[in-house]
Parts: C-alpha cells; sequence; structure tokens
C-alpha cells in the first residue's frame, strides 16, 4: 500500500505533500491544545502512536494463503479520531520510511494523504453513520475498518494512475490496470483487516472499557451502568 | 530495536551532525527524482552505494536486507506500467514502451531509497527527533514524536513475545485459531501500551514532570567541510548528468 520511495515525480510527491498539510496541521493545532491543557496527554498519544505502528506491524492471514500487514486505518481513526489520526500517522509513516525502508520521504505527502487522512476519514466517517442508525457496534466497526482499507487502496491507486496515465487510454485507462492489480490482493485484505478489527474491539470492549470510554469509544449509559459489548454496549 | 536503527547507532558517522547527513543522503534522493533517469538517477544509484559502502561504513549484507524492501515495491508498482488498457490490439496488450518506463521507474526509486537509506543508516533517530524542535516543528508533537518512539521497540519486544506464548500454547494450529491468537495480540498491544503509558506517567509525576520531555541529546556540530564537499558532490552529478545526457541517448 504503500507508494516507495523515489516512485512519484517531483511535482506530484509536492502536490500531495500540499494537498496533505492542512489536514496534519488541523490535527496537530488540535493534538497541542490537547497537551498543553493535560500534559499527561504526551505520554497516552505517544501510546497510541506506538500501537498503530505495531499494528501496522502485524502479520494478517490473505484469503489467498498468503501475509500481508493491516493498514490500521481504521482502528485507529475509530479509537483516536482522524485528525489524531493524521497526526500519528504521519509519525508512524515517518518511522516506517526510516526504521523500516517501507514508503519513502518524498512520497510521505501521498501516503499521508492516502493513509493518515483519506482511509482514516473514510472509515470513521462509515462508522459513525451506522452508528447513527443503532447498527450494532461490531458490524459498524468492521464496516469501517474495511471501507477505511479499502479507501487507502483506492486513493493510492487514483495516485499512480495520476502520475503515470496509460499511453493508450490516459488516466482511466490506468487507473484501472493499477486498480486490478492491486484489487486482487486489497479486497481479501480489506476483508482480512475488517474481522481483524472486530476481533481486536471485541476483546477490547471486554477487557479495557475504562480507556475505551476515556476515548470517547464508549460512553456510560444514563443509569452509570458499566459498558459493555453489543449485547448492551452504548457505542458512541 | 529494528536493524536500520541498530546499525544507525554504531555507524561510523554517528557523531555527525543530522544536517551534515541530511544534506548528502537527502540531496541524493532529491537529485535522483529530478534528474533524467538515465544517466543521472543511474549516477546516484553508483555513488550512493559508494558512500554507502565505502565511507560510511555500512556492511553490505544489512544494506541488502533493508534494501529489498523497497525493491520489491519497487517492482510491483513498476509491473502494471508494462501493459496498456483500450490499445489497438485488444482490451489489455503489452505497452509499447512499457519495458523503457518500468526500467527508468526503477532506476530512479532504487537510487532515491539508496540515499535516504544514507541517511537513515547512519542517523539514529534518537539523535534526529529532539533536533526537529530547533528546526521548528512544535516541541509537543516532537514529543509524542519521541514516546511513540521509544514505546515501539517495547511493545514489538511485548509482541514478540506474547507471540510465542501463543504458539506454545497451540493457538496457531487451526486457522480458527490463528485469528483468535491475532485478535488478542492486537488487543493486548493497546492494553500494554496504555498500561505503559499510565506507568510512565505516575513515574514521572514524582519526579515532576511539567509536561516537557528533556532527552540528553549528543553533541554535534554542522561540519562546514563535510556539507560543502556534499554540495560539490550533488552539483558535480547534476553537471554530469546533463553532459552525459545528449551523448548516452
Amino acid at each position: 500500500m504503500h507508494i516507495a520511495e523515489g516512485f512519484l515525480p517531483p511535482v506530484h510527491a509536492v502536490a500531495w505533500g500540499v494537498a496533505s498539510a492542512p489536514f496534519v496541521v488541523h490535527g496537530a493545532r488540535s493534538l497541542i491544545r490537547d497537551v498543553r491543557e493535560h500534559p499527561e496527554s504526551t505520554l497516552l498519544l505517544g501510546a497510541s502512536g506506538a500501537f498503530t505502528f505495531v499494528l501496522s506491524a502485524l502479520k494478517l492471514p490473505s484469503v489467498t494463503g498468503s501475509c500481508s500487514h493491516p493498514t490500521g486505518t481504521g482502528l485507529g481513526a475509530i479509537l483516536f479520531r482522524p485528525p489524531v489520526m493524521a497526526v500519528l500517522g504521519t509519525i508512524t509513516l515517518l518511522f516506517q520510511a526510516l526504521l523500516l525502508a517501507h514508503g519513502g520521504l518524498t512520497t510521505l505527502g501521498a501516503n499521508v494523504f492516502s493513509m493518515a487522512i483519506a482511509g482514516p476519514w473514510a472509515g470513521y466517517g462509515v462508522y459513525r453513520l451506522l452508528r447513527r442508525y443503532d447498527v450494532p457496534l461490531m458490524a459498524a466497526v468492521f464496516c469501517g475498518a474495511f471501507v477505511a482499507d479499502l479507501a487507502t487502496y483506492c486513493v493510492t491507486s487514483v495516485q499512480l494512475a495520476l502520475a503515470f496515465p496509460d499511453p493508450g487510454s490516459g488516466f482511466l485507462g490506468a487507473l484501472g490496470t493499477f486498480g486490478s492489480v492491486f484489487a486482487v490482493t486489497q479486497i481479501p485484505l480489506a476483508v482480512s483487516e475488517g474481522l481483524l478489527t472486530v476481533l481486536v474491539m471485541r476483546m477490547l470492549v471486554q477487557s479495557s472499557t475504562g480507556e475505551l470510554t476515556r476515548l470517547g469509544v464508549l460512553v456510560a449509559s444514563a443509569a452509570g451502568r458499566k459498558p459493555t459489548d453489543t449485547t448492551g454496549a452504548v457505542g458512541r | 530495536m529494528l536493524p536500520i536503527d541498530a546499525a544507525a547507532h554504531s555507524s561510523r558517522w554517528r557523531r555527525r551532525h543530522p544536517a551534515d547527513k541530511a544534506v548528502l543522503g537527502l540531496g541524493l534522493t532529491v537529485l535522483a527524482i529530478s534528474l533524467p533517469p538515465w544517466p543521472g538517477a543511474a549516477l546516484v544509484l553508483v555513488t550512493a552505494l559508494a558512500v554507502l559502502l565505502g565511507p560510511a561504513g555500512v556492511p553490505a549484507r544489512r544494506l541488502w536486507r533493508a534494501y529489498r524492501v523497497p525493491l520489491g515495491f519497487c517492482v510491483t508498482g513498476a509491473l502494471p506500467l508494462l501493459v496498456q488498457v483500450g490499445g489497438p490490439d485488444g482490451f489489455v496488450s503489452w505497452a509499447g514502451n512499457g519495458p523503457l518506463r518500468a526500467g527508468e521507474l526503477l532506476l530512479r526509486t532504487s537510487a532515491a531509497s539508496l540515499g535516504v537509506l544514507l541517511f537513515a543508516f547512519t542517523t539514529p533517530m534518537s539523535d534526529l527527533l529532539p533536533r526537529l524542535v530547533r528546526a521548528g516543528v512544535p516541541a509537543p508533537l516532537v514529543d509524542v514524536a519521541l514516546v511513540t518512539y521509544r514505546m515501539s521497540f517495547l511493545l514489538l519486544d511485548s509482541v514478540r513475545r506474547i507471540r510465542q506464548a501463543q504458539a506454545a500454547r497451540l493457538g496457531h494450529t487451526t486457522r480458527a485459531a490463528a485469528w483468535r491468537s491475532l485478535g488478542g495480540l492486537g488487543a493486548t498491544a493497546f492494553v500494554r501500551a496504555f498500561d505503559r503509558a499510565a506507568r510512565l506517567q505516575n513515574g514521572l509525576a514524582g519526579r515532576g514532570y511539567d509536561g516537557t520531555l528533556r532527552v540528553l541529546v549528543p553533541e554535534a556540530r554542522v561540519s562546514v567541510r563535510f556539507t560543502a564537499a556534499s554540495l560539490a558532490l550533488l552539483a558535480a552529478l547534476a553537471v554530469l548528468t546533463l553532459v552525459l545526457e545528449r551523448p548516452l541517448s
């Protein structure tokens, strides 16, 4: 899913950096405000960033029999909200570029746009929409994670198609080619990531209601009842 | 610790200021994507490789282990350039100049990756992050990045141990068990991350934590000679590319 170092022409690399900047700056400003008001948030946000980094390093069994890595954008967006994910995702992508040689510095803007902005916002939007219509928590979590993964892959295909239009059919032809190549692996992976996110969320609901309530994923009921899972949870 | 960062801590250029290495490494990357792939990116690739294995002293095997990752991404990404959609030869056919475009792309990405690897293999993250404050990045953001960096290794270690424990309890024997174990792994990583953050908070509170994380940064000065030599090398590469471009193309 990462666009490798040097893959994009300089104009595209700069353009995607400019497109990502407002989202990252907005997220950074809210994060800085939060840290100034609550200094202890630094450690929780750092822990969240480390969790996002580690989540992207987990090996995910694919339907085809191979394995890959989850993007973590859906779970991250549901847990920490998209503005915070824009910053945490940027930090994670920077670390991946320098510590793992995944992605790159010249393609950081494009990767941030697909993985830390488009994916989280799309996934979070679907999750919130479904929760508004009282869809069960775990179904909403699955759809959010699935859409976040798929949106990330679609945006990456658009970025590549814009940079390398097809000689015969232009942008649309290239989008079809890149989309087809990635779809073989990414649609099963999006399903896998949705399932994994549901499993993680189920266990978190059972073991970490305090943290989930503090993050706003679960809210305690008016009667003061302890939040539980889909059998009676009050999910945000 | 991850292999690239571990190599950076024992690098021959560890004591150099990160700005010195950024000018050289990231300068090579910028040249790789800005100059014509042939001969520009090829020259950058050879130069970066020579600097990495020569003056920077990066072991060849470690370099290859790190380099094969971006190479794999580059090859996968270049494959679609070999075909075209909707031409006179059918819905999907071989693109006439596909191999040339794919070759140029591979050259450019492999050269650019080496430039970043030169920087990464010689600059530990712990040297780089605290200095970002002086470069204008807000301190709270740098603090969050520092905690993320330091906690990542602890969490990765925890995840490794949990996976071993799950395997010892036959947690990976069936597909269903593997999924259950993976879900447990993700959830436990979350719980451990927040537990560590809470314990770190308690420890720091006892030491008068006021919201800023103060860390010792090894003293280093920007070397004018090193930076000037790097800029001269980059300029020479650009000039050589312009001189050789016409005869070689």
